[in-house]
């Protein structure tokens, strides 16, 4: 049995009800679940249902209770449309014809010999005259002769080109023209017999005008048509062929298909768009003056448990009432090798490292090498008596021992912490309980801290710097955390929910702090396959409406140029976490550098307007994580955030963050029906419309397009839209974000980004009332307003953790004259000790 | 001949006789009878004359970048599940730059249906080989022949499980039809591979070509055996058409959700909830 057999046994009218199966054709009539070859309201006998079980509630046991009556044969289903059955001889014509395309060529002739004919014919009939009766005729006669020409080349395009379709344009096109040859003829016959009758109102006269005029109203329809077939909607398929043989139950299937949009946005739109509230940063608290800071310096192999020293001591340091900053340096290798931690804690603020320590405390031999330029003549070594050295500052203690005494090597580590606060003298309570929380049933540990304290009491310590004021009340209104987590904060607040990145050092940190955050918060975050998919996913969740970021460094970066450029001319927004390390290639995968800022300002094909933030602080972190989801937002554009190795991995502390002051917003329309994605409007922002919500569709796309988003090559349009998307730029610089500046002298030290502390510390210690701090937050694009009051500096010096001083450029670029740079590429950030020496050297010789 | 998924006032850019021609009505019938919603479909498409075809139909659209139409397509359905996406482009823009994405779609099983129109030749570049080009397919590039073997992305996307695997030829119209009607009710991810002609650069593949060297999987074809697939996928004398595999299982965008369905652009976070977890610190 074949399907259209099978087609009437549809249990209707009294016949049998025949479904078939696989290949099968089963007998349903007798079935409970069959009702007038009905199932369920949604299924139809006289059918194959074998693609509509995937959708079924049961499987394909129900088959084995019911007759089965046939086979299904094949034929139908197999049946290949005629579309395919060409032969050599066809290929061979079709090459030709597209060569020469005879039809084209020829078709066009009789179409407007026809015309003029019938024209001049009308003459005729006002104004009988001989030349106008000839003119009609030989016209008339070429006409026809090349109609049969163009005809044959109609035909075979027919042939060749549409497999003799049988589709409406294709029939009147032929019924037409045969009809408009025959009259041709006859026309020609009755005239040769005696052209008199063209004067004569007889039936031939008669006939014969009636032809003429006939056969130019003909040609019209053969041309439009011509046209339809050509230039229309007509693919060469039979329509046929294509419409499927049996009337789908699909009312089922059609409700499994998702409906368009129910959902609101719960957010302002483009209708409210109010200023972005503007950015504050944090007075700094206890202004200038020289810190009394102490620093120590851990060093020890990957591994062997100096990060939870690190995160013991900065919970006890902060439990006991100082202010205090932690960095870690650490080799690419997950074990072994040599890193080190540096603790500070101070009295007041800080937010840098120092190069020169106070306190070593090495953990193993290799430390001792790795780190030994880091100590001065003042500097206590704390080191294992196995491998102390015998120097006036050296201290040898029993770790080891202890630790073995103890049971477990791991030991070592919180006996270490009590050395240090029984060395610098502090009350060992808060550290026992950092212990007690952190290690909770292995009481070992509280005894290792008592042994610690008790052998770092009795050490020698006359060379230390007195111990910082502490203030436990001050300290527990701080927050301590790292840049990372800071930033994370920000993207928090700023509503940031996809996040799809390829894992990447120093970038990492962020991704997991968002995975982390997904188990409380609607959070979607994927690792992709790669940063080419990172930002694509990125810019296909923008479209459909989320706020997402991605995260990666500059190796990572470099492959997301194609996307980020795909950004700017779909005006999809994006928001990209780069966190930097020093390259180029592989560089140096652990440590830090300011290094990708041209790759930021430069990467992705094509001007398009971006915005590039470079926070410089914890505060700074929060808050320009959430401005970048607000602006990327609101100028649908990509916004790139400039962090480094130094800033995610620093711990340092921070006051009180009013969350609820980061409102978030979506610059979302609902579409109408008229809805155009790309709407040029004054300012350069089209509203942004999301798929399924409102009525409207929405077309982005990355050719070049016009308003409604289809691909042009209209020059105009292309000026349009390209002057459109600059026009963003123009206010998103409003918005900038002025540069931050502390101190009331004529030498201007300028830095971006993650230098901020490290400059502001230099700045303390050399306390020269000629030095100004100007930190650039807001990199790109500059304000030339914020740039003027730089003209007014008797000498400029830009401070930048790099080798191309890539942001001094950027303010020559302005017109800002930079008369001294201060560049590091030696992997480390700025040390706030060796830059203060730096900035010293440049500004001895200045009046 | 207006159909209701045509777009107004476009240029179709393919040339006469083009195989796109056909799966381009395929579509919007397609789409027609299954009553899909225009508002809430979306069509992301890459580069190449495969990937013009949304410009043609009129829901939405996302014209991305050569190759990238999976992980755009892949975003945007986990951002809201209820839209209905497809992922539509050219042997060359899904198999060769898009190689990476096509392999992770697969494993993600993202519910989208994933159209390959496959012609075994570069149309907008002007007539180099593809990925899925014969052996011995002579260009102006490759001027001795295709040297390599040719990609075979059924076996591939078998051999990473995915969830509905078939192949069908646009000159079996009422075939392609059932097949690419049954990738749309697959609640997954659903390649169908459109063998198609290109009538200008590719003078091997042709009609009669796709005709002679297919034929279609009968009745008896059990497309749940993943094995009997994989042999099925590895035929080259005559390549099977139809559904070669078919598997459900969980979809990317119900795990990355945690099974929620509504758009991302309706959540908000709770700004009491990111204070309590900032004092944490």
């Amino acid at each position: 049995m074949t399907l259209n057999e099978l087609k009437r046994y549809n249990g209707r009218n009294g016949m049998s009800a025949y479904v078939a199966y696989k290949g099968t054709v089963y007998d349903v009539t007798q079935s409970p679940f069959w009702k007038e070859g009905n199932h369920q309201g949604q299924h139809n006998a006289g059918a194959d249902l074998t693609i509509m079980m995937a959708g079924a509630p049961h499987g394909d046991e129900v088959f084995a209770k019911m007759p089965v009556v046939a086979t299904l044969e094949e034929e139908p289903l197999l049946q290949q449309s005629d579309a395919s059955a060409a032969t050599p001889l066809k290929e061979r014509l079709q090459i030709w014809y597209k060569k020469y395309h005879p039809h084209p060529m020829t078709v066009h002739f009789p179409i407007a010999l026809h015309m003029f004919s019938a024209g001049l014919d009308l003459f005729f009939l006002a104004s009988p005259k001989v030349p106008y009766a000839v003119g009609v005729f030989y016209t008339f006669f070429v006409a026809t002769v090349m109609g049969f020409v163009a005809m044959i080349a109609g035909v075979l395009s027919w042939w060749i080109n549409y497999n003799l379709s049988t589709r409406r344009p294709f029939v009147v096109k032929l019924i037409v023209a045969t009809l408009t040859l025959l009259l041709g003829v006859v026309g020609i016959a009755l005239y040769l017999e005696n052209p008199g009758i063209v004067y004569e109102a007889s039936l031939e006269g008669i006939t014969y005008h009636a032809i003429i005029l006939f056969t130019g109203m003909s040609v019209i329809v053969l041309g439009y048509y011509g046209g339809k077939i050509t230039w229309g909607d007509l693919s060469q398929y039979d329509t046929k062929t294509v419409v499927s043989e049996t009337e789908e139950p699909l009312s089922a299937a059609a409700g499994k298909l998702p409906a368009a949009g129910t959902y609101e946005v719960p957010f302002s739109s483009a209708a409210t768009m109010a200023p972005v509230k503007e950015v504050r940063y944090e007075v700094k608290e206890g202004g200038i003056g020289r810190p009394n800071t102490i620093s120590i310096l851990i060093g020890g192999a990957a591994g062997a448990g100096i990060d939870t020293l690190e995160n013991l001591l900065c919970d006890a340091f902060k439990r006991s009432g100082y202010y205090l900053f932690s960095t870690k340096e650490y080799m690419s290798r997950v074990r072994g090798g040599s890193n080190t931690v540096l603790i500070r804690i101070s009295d007041t603020p800080l937010e840098a490292p120092c190069w020169e320590v106070d306190l070593f405390i090495a953990m193993d031999a290799l430390a001792l090498e790795h780190a030994k330029e880091r100590c001065t003549s003042k500097t206590i070594i704390v080191a294992d008596q196995t491998f102390a050295q015998m120097e006036t500052n050296s201290r040898a203690i029993p770790m080891k021992e202890t630790a073995q005494k103890l049971g477990n090597v791991h030991y070592a580590n919180t006996y270490v912490a009590g050395v240090a606060f029984g060395l610098l003298g502090i009350e060992p309570q808060p550290l026992i309980q950092s212990v007690a929380e952190h290690f909770k049933e292995d009481t070992a540990n509280a005894a290792a801290v008592n042994e610690g304290c008790q052998a770092g009491g009795k050490l020698e310590r006359s060379t230390l710097p007195a111990l910082p004021k502490a203030d436990r009340e001050r300290s527990e209104k701080l927050h301590l955390m790292d840049g990372t987590t800071a930033s994370g904060f920000g993207f928090l607040s700023g509503g940031c929910n996809f996040v799809a990145s390829y894992p990447m050092s120093p970038s990492t940190g962020v991704l997991n702090f968002m995975a982390s955050m997904s188990k409380q918060f609607t959070i979607a975050v994927e690792q992709s396959e790669d940063e080419i998919a990172s930002l694509h996913m990125v810019l296909g969740a923008w479209y459909a409406g989320a706020r997402a970021l991605t995260t990666t460094s500059g190796g990572g970066f470099a492959l997301m140029g194609e996307a980020l450029s795909l950004s700017g001319m779909t005006e999809t927004p994006a928001v990209i976490y780069l966190a930097q390390r020093p390259g180029p290639a592989t560089g140096l995968p652990t440590r830090s550098e300011q290094g990708d800022l041209n790759l930021a300002l430069h990467s992705g094909h094509g001007p398009f307007p971006r915005l590039i933030l470079a926070p410089g602080s914890l505060r700074e972190c929060i808050d320009l994580g959430y401005l970048a989801f607000e602006l990327a937002d609101r100028y649908q554009l990509p916004v790139i955030i400039l962090s480094d190795q130094y800033l995610a991995d620093s711990i340092a502390m921070i006051g009180d963050v009013d969350f609820s002051a980061y409102e978030q917003r979506r610059y979302i329309v609902r579409t109408d029906k008229e809805y155009r994605r790309y709407a040029d409007t004054q300012e350069g922002i089209s509203p942004r419309g999301v798929p399924g919500f409102g009525e409207g569709l929405v077309c982005a796309d990355g050719h070049e397009h016009d308003e409604r988003g289809q691909i042009t090559e209209d020059y105009r349009k292309r000026i349009q839209m390209a002057s459109k998307r600059a026009r963003k730029e123009t206010g998103l610089i409003a918005q900038a974000v002025a540069p931050y500046t502390y101190g009331e002298g004529s030498i201007a030290v300028i830095g971006w980004g993650s230098t901020r502390g490290a400059i502001a510390e230099a700045l303390q210690q050399l306390d020269d009332p000629r030095l100004v701090q100007i930190h650039f937050a807001w990199v790109h694009p500059l304000n030339p307003e914020h740039l003027l009051f730089l003209k007014k500096y008797t000498h400029v010096i830009v401070v930048e953790n790099n080798a191309d001083g890539a942001f001094a450029d950027r303010l020559q670029h302005y017109g800002i004259v930079v008369e001294s740079r201060v560049l590091q590429y030696n992997g480390f950030s700025f040390f706030a000790d060796q830059l203060s020496a730096m900035i010293s050297e440049r500004i001895k010789e200045l009046s | 001949m207006n159909h209701p998924f045509d777009r107004q006032d476009v240029d179709v850019a393919w040339c006469p006789g083009c195989g796109n021609f056909g799966i381009l009505q395929l579509i919007k019938e397609v789409l027609d009878e299954l009553q899909a919603d225009r508002r809430s479909t979306v069509i992301v498409s890459g580069i190449g004359q495969a990937a013009k075809t949304p410009y043609y139909i009129d829901v939405n659209m996302f014209g991305v970048l050569h190759g990238r139409a999976l992980p755009v397509a892949t975003a945007l359905k986990a951002a809201n599940p209820e839209l209905m996406v497809i992922a539509e482009g050219g042997d060359g823009d899904m198999y060769g730059e898009g190689g990476n994405h096509f392999l992770h779609a697969i494993r993600r099983n993202v519910d989208i249906v994933h159209i390959v129109h496959n012609n075994m030749v570069y149309g907008l570049t002007k007539g180099q080989a593809s990925p899925t080009s014969q052996k011995g397919f002579t260009t102006k590039v490759q001027v001795d022949g295709v040297g390599s073997e040719p990609f075979n992305p059924l076996a591939v996307a078998l051999a990473l499980k995915a969830g509905f695997v078939s192949r069908v030829n646009i000159g079996n119209a009422v075939h392609a039809k059932e097949v690419l009607k049954a990738a749309f009710l697959h609640p997954g991810y659903s390649l169908v591979d459109i063998f198609q002609p290109c009538v200008t650069f590719n003078k091997t593949n042709t009609y009669q070509w796709f005709k002679e060297n297919t034929y279609v999987l009968d009745g008896s074809y059990d497309p749940t055996d993943i094995g009997a697939a994989m042999n099925k996928a590895l035929e080259t004398a005559s390549m099977p058409l139809g559904i070669l595999y078919r598997n459900i299982s969980s979809t990317f965008e119900q795990r990355i959700r945690r099974g929620a369905t509504e758009p991302l652009y309706s959540i908000k976070h709770d700004t009491a909830q990111i204070q309590g977890l900032f004092e944490g610190y």
